[in-house]
């Protein structure tokens, strides 16, 4: 690795107001070279005192680029920093160690290969690739490859290692968007009048354009600070932003800067949010602005006062305000000879020149000067993003030249202040700025008290009315040349040409030309562009309007945004028993469930001729209580209820009021006025909310009150021929079949464990108790009858050998066998839909597809092949090859020996013995035949009635 | 994030309720025909401007209420409850 | 191409050429200003890229061409240049594989068709399976995309990670893939060029554009239509009138009485600061409700589901970037440090079984092509070629019959609602 010259070769002495640290050093990288800086550094403020002009090459000409804003916006210095793309580095501070490449270059950043597009650069005009590669079409593919080389960007890797991020939520009064003198003016005194305040700044620190001003400026900025830290309840934020404002003052308030967290993501809500996000300066664009050497007032005095960098040896500035006129001076006081053109006077840059930087300045007076640095200063932008995102569209002032805010827009709880809000001295701004705090604190707490049921009883702060100075409009020179958008490599010509193209409102040429569509998002762009739509259309600016801006004010990270991960997964009581005894993890939604437990087809085997159990805790569990459970059972499930005896079980169906299955489960009334509803697992919350949505809003007047009580229970399913006589070890229930039979409900203890519901339904088709127990004890209970029923041969069996014997037994999946279409009488459920109760949910749709009849249906398939395992999604299809149902369900049945299958087919092909083709994976057809019965195995039910 | 005011909390984070959708009366399903039925079950008013419905505060009281929206700038104003 | 006995310039690499070295002239606009007739022959709202389309097929199939194009903003303004520009064919129902499957095609030679290079890149397009049943659902459409003849099916996690090498496919995550349905035909667009190039065809060939000009009324005599009435105060009388707008398609069918199935609901999209090409394929998880491509400018795209209420408010909202993130990186965590640049929201016309609305209405010469959710770009060249045969004959086409208006009343609903699921 090569050293840097030593570092400093531009450094000047000690500044008044310069952030760097010059009592350390620091060593970094640049393309490969060791180089130097002072901590307070930015990457490009120690670049640049090095002497290095050349940060970057341009998008599409991969011309040469420089410094311009020497900002976070600044075009010229995106640079990449380790694996982090895009970096902004003149607002990133030089850490140590740290390795910055340029990022668009090919092979380096001097000898760039792909400059020869400056050559082609007429032939790749604005929107070249709308009029070629059109034909021919096959090579296209080709093209675009090539096109895509051009990104203009850093790069990610793919196993980067990933740095810690979070967020973080504020409730403040007051939030203040910006740390200048009218911000911290604003927070200060919304402090002093009661607000908690917290005071957001872009830069690394507070003070704005104080910070690179005159021994008053300085005076004024360390009072202003003193200000703020000496009050209590403002949180200063500094190298953060205010990223967006959202509905009812909701903030996406981005932190840098802090240890051990790459970015934070403060999400605020705000009582009152106060705008003071300065002006931007805007760049001129006449040929030759995008050499390196051509920079903004702002620009170059921040390099020279805060970080002691001297941009040049021989300057031009072109001023046309107070504001380039102090950075002549301050050029001036730095030994830069300086001249200056003065746009007041009459005197404008038509053109800069140079290889690789500036050389020489060509005026409209046809005169020539010498220069190395080309600064200008013709006028300023409001970043009104904040304002925007607020609902108030900022209008053109041609005597300002500039888009300013109408505060009558302005919601009344965001605040414009500074700058943005209009013009005037200092103690002018600040005293705006002293009033709106004032007014925004009472604001806001009047917001609050509101909130808090109180009257708002304050006195409105009359806030004065700030004005405007006059600029001279000055956007480009003509003829024009020069670059309208660097980021995009957009230039005055590629504007001029899009409207003659018919691309002739602001959208439609940013969309044409994809001017302000860049890192800066219009900030440095958006006001010459459209000044350059209205110059080609005759229009005025105000007329032709600018674009929308959008979130964010600046860029933010994904990791920000995403933050911590936060994704909840539910487990049963069980869980221990289910790890330590392999339980394949299945996910569903939110639980994971033991899919098996090594052999599912074993487990199906054992709960056929032994006994096996089931952690079923999922089961959505609703306890119902009140005198009108009834009505809400017969209004919610298509089938009877009110004849439903205590102690009884019944299966009931759902549907929606278009008829479409819901949901299914079964309900037991354990005593007079109590039920128990189960739900399937993913539909427990729908369900609960279902059946509160129609007792809250169409039945009020009913008595019920409806708990969900699906994790107050650990659920296990005991199954086989072997179930009773295992349970009858742990219960005192009376298991007899006369005195429990099947479709019953008892509570009892089991295990030891009071309070315990015990159903005996069959969802797998054997003799089965399905067990709720208080879920603190599902661990027990499970572990006592694992070891009661050793000798019966015991075994735990998971949702897939649950799925393959409920398939046997030809029971639906609501979800599966079932879809969004599907109503009762196409699953099958025509013996459940009673049309003539009264009404029940999705009663009439019912009633009408009955009478139609001419529905598809939910059959059981029988594959006549019986090495054939159709694969769940075959479709069956006629011989014409149309999609006339298709396979929902298949398995292996263990029991049968052979393939089982549930289907849903058109309606005349549903007939018991039908048969049917149906196109493989692999794209063979087999043949199935329609059953009788959905149940494949016992399907009289006798093994469950034992 | 819009706030919306729930008339058992207060004004809350959307996020803590999910939108039922418009307020409708629901037809007497024993008189019906098919196409009111129908237009109950899919047709919307949809206006760009006020509109009542319903929303259901399931991170908070659990209350189904009505509330009246603008469905332009998202203001809103109490409506009756619809219990 | 002509117009108005005027040749258009065409564009190509020779054209280009000669312009860069100053002997082409002017280009020439590709859509022109226009003084408003008193009448039109149809009068078509919405200058996105269905009314453009529509315009576009009427003058080019059917030599309708006293045509006028109404727009209140600019052309693709509205979901044609908010959408995500995903193009894909793999639905569920054969009629809906059938009807994208013609727009896919459509798109294939829709550069070489409309002499603009709409810069359609089919990349392919995978849509991830995270649990059992949307991977039962992945099946299910490969199936049917295989009877239509679509190039569609099934590839496990390895197969991703060959296609997608950011993709974190190992079974440790909270939403593990288990396998994902690959559709090499689809890709991405560019979405402002499919409307360019329509608008640019339908200009040539004599059809009136009219932008920022709203539609504030519409005449009905006798139940049928007469005209329209803008917003400066003019009446423009038109047999056809034909509603091709999205989010305010129930505020133009209200104008003639005819009510409409329809929930506006904003969408959402996002895009980053361009990094160096890494991403070659449209990746899609329904469970994760996030789609993620990245452009020929080095742009990542992302969308999601629409919000959570109907609105039509395009502010956008935080949780929605901040969900998005989230999921992007659980798909792909390499990608924490690339920076989100913009937001911005469209507005969909949700309709009840996630199909669109087209053709005849009750109203005599009042047509619809509305409720297009979160697929009307898809669907645009298809859309244009069946409503222009639906106004030129009187009655829709074969390929659009399943989406009348009148299925709603009769309860036939299209079968997409049968897995819902993010619909990119």
């Amino acid at each position: 690795m090569s050293r840097a010259r030593p570092g400093g070769s531009h450094r000047l002495g000690a500044r008044p107001g310069e952030v760097i640290d010059r009592s350390r050093t620091i060593e970094f990288r640049w393309n490969g070279v060791t180089h130097t800086a002072h901590p307070g550094d930015t990457i490009a403020s120690a670049l640049a005192a090095a002497g290095v002009r050349v940060f970057a090459r341009s998008y599409k000409y991969h011309r040469p680029r420089g410094l311009l804003t020497a900002d976070i916006f600044d075009p010229g210095a995106i640079l990449q920093v380790g694996d982090e793309p895009n970096v902004r580095a003149a607002h990133r501070l030089v850490e140590a160690g740290m390795d910055v490449r340029s990022q668009n270059t090919w092979p380096s950043l001097r000898y760039d290969v792909k400059a020869v597009n400056q050559l082609a650069g007429r032939f790749l005009a604005t929107g070249f690739y709308y009029k070629t590669f059109i034909k021919p079409e096959r090579l296209w593919p080709t093209y675009e490859k090539v096109l895509r080389r051009f990104v203009h960007a850093g790069e990610v890797s793919p196993d980067s290692e990933q740095p810690y991020f979070d967020k973080r939520y504020a409730h403040p009064d007051v939030l203040v968007a910006g740390g200048g003198p009218a911000g911290m003016a604003a927070a200060v005194a919304a402090a002093r009048a009661g607000a908690s305040v917290m005071l957001v700044e872009q830069e690394h620190q507070l003070g704005g354009h104080l910070r690179w001003g005159d021994a008053e400026d300085l005076r004024c900025r360390d009072e202003l600070v003193a200000a703020v830290e000496a009050e209590s309840n403002i949180e200063v934020l500094t190298d953060s932003v205010v990223a967006a404002r959202y509905d009812d003052n909701w903030l996406a308030v981005v932190q840098r800067g802090l240890p051990h967290v790459a970015e934070r993501l403060v999400k605020a809500r705000a009582g009152t949010l106060v705008v003071a996000a300065g002006l931007i300066e805007r760049p001129y664009v006449f040929a030759g602005n995008d050499l390196p050497g051509v920079m903004l007032s702002t620009a170059v005095r921040r390099l020279l006062n805060l970080y002691a960098v001297r941009p040049g040896s021989r300057a031009v500035v072109f001023t046309a305000n107070p504001e380039g006129d102090a950075a002549a001076a301050d050029l001036r006081a730095a030994g830069v000879d300086v001249v200056e053109v003065d746009a007041r006077h009459g005197r404008t840059v038509v053109r800069a020149t140079g290889r690789g930087g500036v050389e020489a300045v060509e005026l409209s007076d046809g005169s020539r000067i010498e220069a190395d640095l080309l600064v200008t200063a013709v006028g300023w932008t409001a970043p009104t993003s904040l304002l925007n995102m607020s609902g108030a569209n900022p209008g053109y002032r041609p005597d300002a030249a500039r888009f300013v805010p109408d505060p009558a827009a302005t919601p009344a709880a965001v605040i414009a202040v500074g700058g943005i809000a209009g013009d005037g001295t200092r103690d002018e701004l600040v005293a705006h700025a002293d009033a709106a705090g004032r007014e925004a604190a009472a604001r806001a707490l009047a917001l609050a008290a509101s909130r808090a049921g109180s009257a708002d009883t304050r006195d409105p702060v009359a806030v004065p009315q700030l004005g405007l100075h006059h600029h001279p409009e000055l956007f480009f020179a003509l003829p024009t040349g020069g670059f309208v958008d660097m980021s995009e490599d957009v230039s005055a010509k590629d504007i001029l040409t899009a409207v003659k193209e018919g691309y002739d409102s602001s959208e439609l040429v940013k969309r044409y030309t994809t001017a302000t569509m860049g890192p800066a998002q219009g900030k440095l762009e958006t006001v010459n562009t459209v000044a350059l739509v209205a110059h080609a259309t005759g229009k005025t600016i105000a007329e032709t309007g600018a674009t929308t801006w959008r979130p964010m004010y600046t860029p933010i990270t994904l990791g920000a945004l995403a933050g911590r991960k936060f994704e909840p997964v539910r487990h049963s009581p069980m869980q221990p028993w289910h790890t330590s005894h392999k339980a394949a993890p299945l996910i569903a939604g939110q639980w994971i469930r033991p899919e098996h437990y090594g052999d599912p087809v074993a487990e199906v085997r054992n709960v056929r001729q032994n006994v096996g159990i089931i952690d079923v805790t999922p089961i959505g569990k609703l306890d119902l209580q009140g005198p009108d459970v009834a009505k809400l059972l017969n209004l919610l499930y298509v089938n009877k209820w009110s004849q439903l005896g205590i102690g009884r079980v019944r299966y009931g169906v759902m549907c929606a009021e278009d008829g479409v299955v819901l949901d299914d489960g079964v309900t037991g009334r354990l005593a007079e006025n109590h039920y128990l509803m189960s739900t399937t697992s993913s539909g427990a919350g729908t369900v609960w909310e279902w059946a509160e949505n129609w007792l809250q809003t169409e039945h009020p007047e009913w008595q019920v009150h409806v708990t969900p009580v699906t994790t107050a229970y650990a659920s296990i399913n005991v199954a086989g021929p072997k179930s009773r006589e295992l349970l009858a070890r742990l219960t005192d229930v009376d298991l007899d079949n006369a005195a429990f039979g099947y479709m019953n409900v008892r509570t009892g203890t089991i295990a030891g464990v009071a309070d315990c519901v015990l159903w005996r339904i069959g969802f797998t088709g054997e003799l089965s108790y399905e067990l709720h127990v208080p879920a603190s004890y599902g661990l027990h209970v499970w572990e006592t009858l694992m070891a009661t029923g050793a000798d019966l041969g015991i075994a735990p069996f998971g949702v897939e050998a649950q799925r393959i014997l409920r398939l046997e037994k030809g029971h639906l999946i609501v979800g599966q066998d079932t879809d969004g279409l599907t109503k009762a009488y196409s699953a099958g459920l025509d013996w459940a839909v009673k049309l003539d109760k009264p009404d029940f949910v999705g009663k009439p749709e019912l009633a009408w597809q009955a009478a139609r009849g001419e529905h598809p249906k939910l059959v059981g398939l029988r594959p006549l092949d019986t090495s054939v395992v159709p694969e769940e999604a075959a479709q069956i299809i006629s011989d014409g090859g149309y999609i006339v149902g298709r396979i929902t369900s298949s398995r292996l049945s263990p029991t049968l020996g052979r393939p089982i299958c549930l289907g849903q087919v058109d309606a005349h092909l549903a007939d018991p013995g039908t048969r049917l083709t149906v196109r493989l994976r692999n794209g063979s057809d087999t043949t199935v035949e329609v059953t009788a019965e959905h149940a494949h195995f016992d399907p009289e039910g006798e093994r469950q009635r034992v | 994030m819009m706030l919306l005011t729930c008339p058992n909390c207060g004004a809350r984070n959307v996020s803590e309720f999910r939108y039922v959708g418009e307020a409708k009366s629901r037809p007497d399903p024993e008189t019906a025909t098919p196409e009111q039925w129908r237009r109950y079950l899919y047709f919307h008013r949809n206006p760009a401007g006020w509109i009542k419905e319903t929303w259901y505060h399931g991170s908070g009281c659990r209350r189904y209420f009505g509330i009246e929206r603008n469905t332009v700038d998202n203001a809103q104003r109490p409506a009756g409850v619809t219990s | 191409m002509s117009r108005n006995g005027q040749r258009t310039p065409r564009y190509s690499a020779w054209s280009l050429v000669r312009h860069g070295l100053g002997a082409g002239g002017e280009w020439g606009r590709a859509f022109r200003h226009h003084t408003p007739r008193q009448a039109y022959d149809v009068v078509i709202i919405g200058g996105g890229v269905h009314g453009l389309a529509t315009a576009h097929y009427l003058a080019e199939n059917h030599g309708i061409t006293n045509i006028a194009v109404l727009e209140k903003s600019y052309i693709g303004s509205g979901g044609s240049g908010r959408n995500t520009a995903i193009l894909r064919s793999n639905y569920l129902t054969p009629e809906g594989v059938r009807f994208y499957d013609r727009s896919v095609k459509l798109y294939e030679h829709l550069a070489a068709d409309l002499n603009f290079n709409v810069m359609f890149s089919q990349r392919g397009h995978m849509t991830l399976a995270h649990n059992d049943s949307s991977l039962r659902t992945m099946h299910w459409r490969a199936e049917v995309n295989k009877l239509q003849g679509v190039d569609s099916s099934v590839i496990d996690p390895g197969e991703i990670k060959k296609l997608v090498p950011y993709m974190d496919v190992s079974a440790s995550t909270r939403y593990p893939i288990l396998g994902a349905l690959y559709h090499p035909p689809g890709g991405i667009i560019r979405h402002d060029a499919v409307v360019w190039g329509y608008a640019r065809s339908a200009d040539a060939h004599g059809v009136h554009i009219h932008q920022k000009t709203e539609v504030v009324g519409i005449d009905v005599t006798s139940n049928r239509v007469t005209g329209v009435r803008t917003a400066d105060g003019r009446r423009i009388s038109a047999p056809v009138v034909v509603n091709c707008t999205a989010g305010w398609s129930t505020l133009i069918s209200d104008m003639v009485g005819v009510d409409m199935p329809v929930q506006t609901f904003p969408l959402q999209a996002a895009v980053t600061e361009p990094v160096k090409p890494f991403l070659d394929t449209v990746v899609v998880s329904g469970t994760l409700h996030t789609y993620v491509s990245q452009t020929d400018r080095g742009e990542l795209v992302f969308g999601a589901s629409v919000d959570p209420f109907a609105s039509y408010s395009t502010r956008g909202s935080l949780d929605f970037v901040e969900g998005l993130a989230g999921h992007v990186l659980e798909l792909m965590p390499a990608l924490s440090k690339m920076r989100l640049l913009r937001q911005w929201a469209g507005l969909c016309d949700m309709t009840p079984d996630y199909s669109p609305i087209m053709g005849l209405t009750p109203v005599e010469g009042f047509f619809v092509d509305v409720g297009w959710g979160t697929y009307g770009f898809k669907a645009g060249p298809v859309s244009g070629e069946a409503m222009a045969a639906c106004i030129a004959h009187g009655k829709p086409p074969e390929i659009i019959a399943a989406f009348g208006l009148d299925r709603f009343e009769e309860g036939r609903l299209v079968g997409e609602k049968g897995a819902a699921a993010v619909g990119h």
